[in-house]
């Protein structure tokens, strides 16, 4: 019986019957007169609702590979033991301050101690992540772009007509600015984006017939099954 | 008067955004103290909002009826197959929500992508007039230009890797790559002003621009000296200490 | 080894040193740069002056707190914009951290019953729903059964005014979303614009900005707003100067100084490659 259930051909299953739960009623649709709603139509709506239910309770997999892997090394005094000692602490007291149940331990999004880490804590800490990324384009900037061939000039002279563009003290001073950096952002730039968009989307058909087919496994490894 | 908590929040908000900082640097103990709380945080805190979701659903449309009842305690069953994922023995289990979940993400996409992503861009594309005789610059010169250079960045992806490629693509080849390198650099100019503007928000919470807390500035230079000192001197303790044999 | 080859080779961190004075200086003692305005904002002011009376608009917060920097300006712009007009706003997001800085920011800062709008009967605040492109598609057929509790009252949304008669997509007139990122301009795109031809507009930060591009020639997008210096010209349009003007003035010598750094690095570049040759 286990046999059975360990064969891959299960899952590739279910990914084709909800995949062609979604696609097929959109495109076959009827409506009689006493307006029945079509039966595939309501099926794939109440099963949208119901897979965000799933969704929803996945969320514990990232506090529990967080909890076992920082766990192991405060038990083995791993390098740096004392900040993963920080990390759980915080994991653990964020995760219990936002659960909504029991409501009578007034716990959830509104609790002061969630409240205060987000808003003080985690807000500030996210924020300034990204923030200095600002430095490292400055310096890689300065450092790397160079205008060693056509193409590199070509990037050079276009990017730095966009940071010219989108900043005042330059478009006030020389209008022209503004209007040639919008010429590469109306044309060039969306003729990239287009070519992009469509190749996207050739990309998620082809995944998706592949998929549909059982031929695409990425998503199924791991395990080492 | 401003409440205690919330200039003790305003005091965390100077001390975590500095310790983020000073990886500039480089790599020490207030950075790690502040990457290690944001890790732990940024765990913890999706678990309040997916679950108030899971309770309002619960008293929502799934305990109206007992098939709805039902329909709920099938998806927390099947909930239950996310954690097998700790198993080794089972783990195979944990392949079936996420098949369910995968098999309703792509769906739901294909459904409407190829109208969405393709036929409207297409369209968009074939409509494009090429003789605008009011307005020769820009809309006629904007509009060709557009019809160009799309269809050869679209060559250029299609016959990337073939192993056979038309005559006329070197030329193509040519054309599209400079298209793209102009697509990169606006990019790159858009990047520019998200990055900074990122730092600017930072920098008016240090500084106590309105709407941010006035009392954020003193703490700012305190905690930026105290943290600058302490790195800097470290760094100098470690050059004047003698080298040991 | 000569200064230009000092200069090519400089410690980074004296980079970094520049940048936190080209961005502290004008925040402190404010240049009072011009700003002048130009298409996108004014397309943005537009689209929101022309929402009709009587409108459904969706008001999404679609962005990590990573960005409130950039897109929370616009955010409270907009919707101080459109508590103006007399239309329905229904607060929803699909981003976890939107409906958080929509709570926990945005309404500390700014209270819409001074603008004499009753929540519940002008407009509600919904809540987040996990699941990206699958939840945006449930709330476009059944938007009380995906939403089924406010998000400040946690009463249940069919109870209230507002969504006596708005039940699906097809009730809606306009999208407005601030978004960072996925889920964001694609899946309303895929999920409302496509099947219900509902009207989207898109404030954006500036990484997203150069893929809204195709959208809007093709128009599927009706405006986009991208990145702070729009923000800030949309902040004089609407005559409400907050938080982007206050900043724009830092945007316009932190770009000076990345543009004098490029222009130098290259000259370096190419005096040190003559030297070398």
């Amino acid at each position: 019986m286990s046999n059975v259930l360990r064969r891959i051909e299960i899952p590739i299953a279910l990914t084709i019957i909800f995949t062609l739960l979604q696609v097929i009623p959109y495109y076959f649709r009827w409506e009689s007169d006493t307006k029945l709603v079509d039966p595939l139509d309501s099926a794939a709506g109440i099963t949208s609702q119901w897979v965000l239910l799933v969704v929803a309770w996945s969320i514990f997999i990232g506090v529990i590979s967080l909890i076992q892997v920082h766990g192991k090394t405060v038990q083995k005094r791993g390098k740096g033991w004392y900040y993963s000692i920080i990390v759980l602490a915080t994991c653990i007291v964020m995760t219990i301050a936002g659960l909504p149940f029991p409501k009578e331990l007034g716990l959830g999004i509104n609790n002061p101690v969630y409240t205060f880490l987000f808003n003080n804590v985690q807000s500030p800490l996210s924020a300034t992540v990204f923030a200095t990324i600002a430095f490292f384009i400055t310096s890689a900037a300065y450092r790397s772009f160079r205008a060693k061939n056509i193409e590199a000039t070509i990037v050079l002279v276009a990017g730095l007509l966009l940071v010219m563009s989108n900043a005042p003290l330059f478009t006030a001073t020389v209008p022209l600015i503004k209007t040639i950096g919008q010429w590469i952002y109306d044309i060039p730039n969306m003729a990239t984006n287009r070519a992009v968009t469509i190749g996207a989307a050739l990309g998620l058909v082809a995944l998706a017939v592949r998929t549909l087919l059982g031929r695409e496994r990425g998503y199924l490894r791991g395990g080492g099954d | 008067m401003v409440d205690l908590l919330v200039l003790l929040g305003t005091y965390a908000g100077v001390f975590f955004t500095l310790g983020t900082f000073t990886i500039l640097y480089k790599e020490n103990p207030w950075y790690q103290i502040s990457e290690s709380t944001f890790l732990g945080l940024a765990v913890g805190y999706g678990v309040a909002q997916q679950m108030l979701f899971v309770r309002q659903q619960w008293e929502g449309q799934w305990s109206k009826s007992s098939i709805m009842m039902f329909g709920y305690l099938l998806a927390l069953l099947v909930s239950i197959m996310w954690y097998f994922r700790f198993s080794k023995k089972y783990f195979y289990i944990y392949r079936w929500p996420l098949a369910i979940i995968v098999g309703t993400g792509i769906g739901t996409s294909l459904r409407t992508v190829m109208i969405t992503q393709f036929l409207d861009q297409i369209r968009a594309q074939a409509l494009l007039n090429l003789w605008v005789p009011t307005s020769i610059y820009p809309t006629t010169i904007n509009n060709i230009c557009m019809f160009i250079m799309t269809p050869a960045v679209l060559l250029y992806f299609w016959f990337t890797g073939a192993d056979s490629r038309p005559g006329f693509m070197k030329y193509v080849d040519v054309l599209a790559r400079y298209v793209m390198m102009a697509g990169f650099g606006s990019a790159f100019g858009y990047t520019v002003l998200t990055r900074y503007s990122l730092f600017i928000g930072r920098a008016q919470f240090l500084l106590g621009i309105p709407p941010n807390l006035p009392e954020a500035y003193p703490v700012f230079i305190v905690l930026s000296l105290i943290m600058l000192g302490t790195m800097i001197g470290y760094d100098l303790m470690k050059k004047n200490k003698p080298a040991t044999k | 080894m000569s200064f230009i080859e000092k200069l090519q080779n400089i410690d980074r961190r004296w980079l970094y040193l520049l940048a936190w004075i080209f961005v502290l200086y004008p925040l402190i003692n404010p240049l009072g740069l011009p700003v002048p305005i130009q298409k996108e904002s004014t397309a943005w002011n537009k689209a929101v002056n022309d929402i009709p009376d009587g409108s459904v608009v969706i008001f999404s917060c679609m962005f990590s707190i990573a960005s409130i920097p950039e897109l929370y300006p616009m955010t409270i712009a907009t919707f101080s914009h459109l508590l103006t007009k007399n239309c329905k706003i229904i607060v929803a997001t699909f981003w976890a951290d939107g409906a958080l800085v929509f709570d926990q920011t945005l309404l500390k800062q700014f209270d819409p019953a001074k603008y004499g709008k009753v929540y519940g009967k002008d407009w509600i605040d919904l809540g987040y729903v996990p699941g990206a492109e699958t939840a945006m598609r449930a709330f476009a057929d059944d938007m009380v059964n995906t939403f089924p509790k406010d998000y400040i009252n946690s009463q249940p949304t069919g109870s209230y005014e507002i969504m006596k008669n708005i039940k699906t997509a097809k009730d809606v007139d306009i999208i407005v979303s601030f978004e960072s990122g996925t889920p964001g301009v694609g899946e309303w795109l895929r999920q409302w614009n496509t099947p219900y031809g509902t009207k989207l507009i898109v404030g954006c930060s500036g990484v997203s900005a150069p893929g809204m591009a195709p959208y809007l020639q093709s128009g599927q997008l009706s405006a986009n707003l991208p990145g702070l210096t729009s923000t800030a010209e949309y902040e004089l349009l609407i005559k409400r100067p907050a938080l982007a003007v206050a900043g724009v003035d830092a945007v316009s010598m932190s770009h000076l100084l990345v543009v004098l750094l490029v222009i130098l690095g290259n000259v370096g570049y190419f005096a040190t490659r003559g030297r070398k040759s």
